[in-house]
C-alpha cells in the first residue's frame, strides 16, 4: 500500500477560529466521557433497582423487570436511539415538544436523547449482573438476616447488595466500558463526540488514515484505564480472607 | 413462653411435616429436640420465628401469635435469637460488625453502645481478640460462638439452635456446647435441636423426640434415656448412642 502518512495533520489549523485538528478530537472525546459517565449513573441506579426486583419474594416486581430486560436487550441500540430522538419527542405534550425541538441546542437535544437511550439500554444488563450477584448467595445470608429482625430494605442494603456488588464487579466492569463504546452511536444523530469528531476530520483532511488511527488509540487508552481503575476499585473493597464469594 | 397450638404444616400441599403440633416451653426452660433426620424438628423450630410459615394452628411468643398476620414478625424476630447449623455469618463484615448490625439497624442503638455490647459478649464467648477478624479468617467452632453472640446482642427472650454443631469437626463441638451450656446455666429459654445426647443428658430439662412429624416422646432427659415409650425413639436412641459407647 502506497500511503504517505502525515502526523503533523492533527496540528493544521481547521480553518474554524483558531482550532487545529487535534481540539476537535479533545471536544469529541469531551462528549464521549460526559455521555457514557451519564448514561451510567441511569443504568447503574435503574439497573440495581430492576436487579433488586427481579429477586424479590412479590411476583408483580420480578415480572414488571423481567419484561423491562426483555424488550430493552432484544431490540438493537440503534433501533432504541431512533425512536428516542426521532419519535418519543413527538409524543411529548407539546410546550414540551417545542422546547426540545427549537428552543435547545441541537447538541444538547442530541445529548439527552443518547443519555436516556443508552442509560436505559444498559439498565437492562446491569439488572441481569445485580439479578445474578444476589442469586449467587447462599440462602442462608438473607435468612440470618431476617432472623435477627432486620426488614427487607435493610437486608438488601446492609447484606445482600454490598455482597453482590463484590461479586459482579467484572462483568459490571465490561459494561461500563460497552458505555464507552456504545456511546459512538450518537455519531449518526449528529452529536459531535469522539466518532462523529473523527469522521469530520478525516473528510476535512483526507487524512482517514491517521484520522482513525488515533480514535482506536483513544478509545483504546480510555477503556483501559478504565479497567485498570476497575481493578483497582476491585482490590480495595476485596473482603480479607475471602478469594471468592458465594458458592457455600 | 413458647406455646403451639394445633399446629399442622404441608410443603407442596401434601407432604404433611408437622401433624398436629401442641406444646408449651416455659420461660428459662431448656428443650432438646431430636429424631431422625427428616423427621421435622428443624423446620419445627423455624416455625417459630416464621423463617417456615404453617398452614393450621397458633403459635405463640409470650401473648404475641407470631402467625397472625396483622403479628409484625420483625419485632418478634428482634426477640428471638437464632443460631444455624451453617452459622450464616456475613462475611464482607468483621465479627464485631457482624454483632453490632441488628442492634444498631433494628434497635438504633449507637455505635457506642452496640461495639460495647458486642464486644461484653465476645469476651463471654472466648473471642474478644478476634472481633477486628473476617468470618472467612475463623474456624468452624469459632464461627459459631460468634453468631451465638450475634443472636445474643439483640438482648432476646428466646434462643432457637437449628442443629448448632452439626457442620463442625468433631474437636470444635466441646467449645460451642460449653457456651451453650453456660447460656443454659443463665437462665435463658432455649429449644435446641441436636445429635448431642450428652448436652440432651446434662443440660436439658425436657427432650422432644419427633418422628414423620409428630411428637412421640415429650418427657424429661432422664425419662427418655432409660424408658423410651416409642419403639421408634428406641431404635433412633440405639443408633445416636452405639458410637460413644462402641
Amino acid at each position: 500500500m502506497n500511503y504517505n502518512w502525515d502526523w503533523r495533520v492533527f496540528f493544521k489549523p481547521t480553518g474554524i477560529g483558531n482550532e487545529i485538528y487535534l481540539d476537535w478530537f479533545v471536544t469529541g472525546l469531551g462528549w464521549t466521557i460526559a455521555l457514557a459517565l451519564s448514561a451510567w449513573v441511569i443504568a447503574l441506579l435503574l439497573g440495581s433497582l430492576l436487579g433488586v426486583m427481579r429477586t424479590l419474594p412479590g411476583r408483580y416486581a420480578a415480572r414488571i423487570a423481567g419484561a423491562y430486560v426483555e424488550l430493552f436487550r432484544n431490540v438493537p441500540l440503534l433501533v432504541q436511539l431512533f425512536v428516542w430522538y426521532f419519535i418519543v419527542p413527538d409524543w411529548l405534550p407539546e410546550p414540551l415538544e417545542d422546547w426540545f425541538k427549537q428552543d435547545l441546542h441541537p447538541a444538547i437535544s442530541a445529548f439527552i436523547s443518547v443519555t436516556i437511550c443508552l442509560g436505559l439500554f444498559t439498565a437492562a444488563r446491569v439488572c441481569e449482573q445485580v439479578r445474578t450477584g444476589i442469586q449467587a448467595l447462599p440462602r442462608g445470608q438473607a435468612m440470618a438476616a431476617y432472623a435477627l429482625g432486620l426488614s427487607l430494605p435493610q437486608v438488601y442494603r446492609q447484606v445482600l447488595l454490598p455482597q453482590a456488588f463484590r461479586i459482579i464487579i467484572p462483568p459490571l466492569t465490561s459494561e461500563f466500558l460497552n458505555v464507552f463504546k456504545n456511546s459512538s452511536v450518537a455519531s449518526l444523530i449528529g452529536l459531535m463526540e469522539l466518532l462523529a469528531q473523527t469522521k469530520q476530520t478525516a473528510e476535512f483532511t483526507a487524512n482517514l488514515f491517521e484520522a482513525f488511527t488515533l480514535a482506536t488509540l483513544i478509545y483504546f487508552t480510555l477503556n483501559m484505564g478504565l479497567m485498570l481503575f476497575m481493578r483497582w476499585v476491585e482490590k480495595r473493597v476485596r473482603v480479607p480472607g475471602l478469594i471468592a464469594l458465594g458458592g457455600k | 413462653m413458647i406455646r403451639f397450638s394445633q399446629v399442622n404444616k404441608w410443603y407442596d400441599r401434601e407432604h404433611h411435616v408437622l401433624k398436629h403440633i401442641s406444646l408449651e416451653v416455659k420461660a428459662g426452660e431448656v428443650v432438646v429436640v431430636c429424631g431422625p433426620s427428616g423427621s421435622g424438628k428443624s423446620t419445627l423450630i423455624r416455625t417459630i420465628n416464621q423463617l417456615e410459615p404453617v398452614e393450621e394452628g397458633e403459635i405463640w411468643i409470650g401473648d404475641v401469635q407470631v402467625n397472625n398476620p396483622r403479628t409484625n414478625i420483625n419485632r418478634v424476630r428482634e426477640n428471638v435469637g437464632f443460631v444455624f447449623q451453617h452459622f450464616n455469618l456475613y462475611p464482607h463484615l468483621s465479627v464485631l460488625e457482624n454483632i453490632t448490625l441488628a442492634p444498631m439497624q433494628v434497635k438504633k442503638l449507637s455505635r457506642a453502645a452496640a461495639e460495647e455490647r458486642a464486644i461484653a459478649l465476645l469476651i463471654k464467648v472466648g473471642l474478644a481478640h478476634k472481633k477486628d477478624a473476617y468470618p472467612a479468617n475463623l474456624s468452624g467452632g469459632q464461627q459459631q460462638r460468634v453468631a451465638i453472640a450475634r443472636g445474643l446482642a439483640m438482648e432476646p427472650k428466646v434462643m432457637l439452635f437449628d442443629e448448632p454443631t452439626s457442620a463442625l469437626d468433631p474437636e470444635m463441638i466441646g467449645e460451642v456446647l460449653k457456651v451453650m451450656q453456660d447460656l443454659a446455666e443463665s437462665g435463658m429459654t432455649m429449644m435446641v435441636v441436636t445429635h448431642e445426647m450428652g448436652f440432651a443428658r446434662e443440660v436439658a430439662d425436657r427432650v422432644l423426640f419427633l418422628d414423620h412429624g409428630e411428637i412421640l416422646e415429650d418427657t424429661t432427659p432422664e425419662a427418655f434415656f432409660t424408658n423410651p415409650q416409642h419403639d421408634r425413639a428406641r431404635q433412633f436412641l440405639k443408633q445416636v448412642l452405639a458410637p460413644m459407647h462402641g
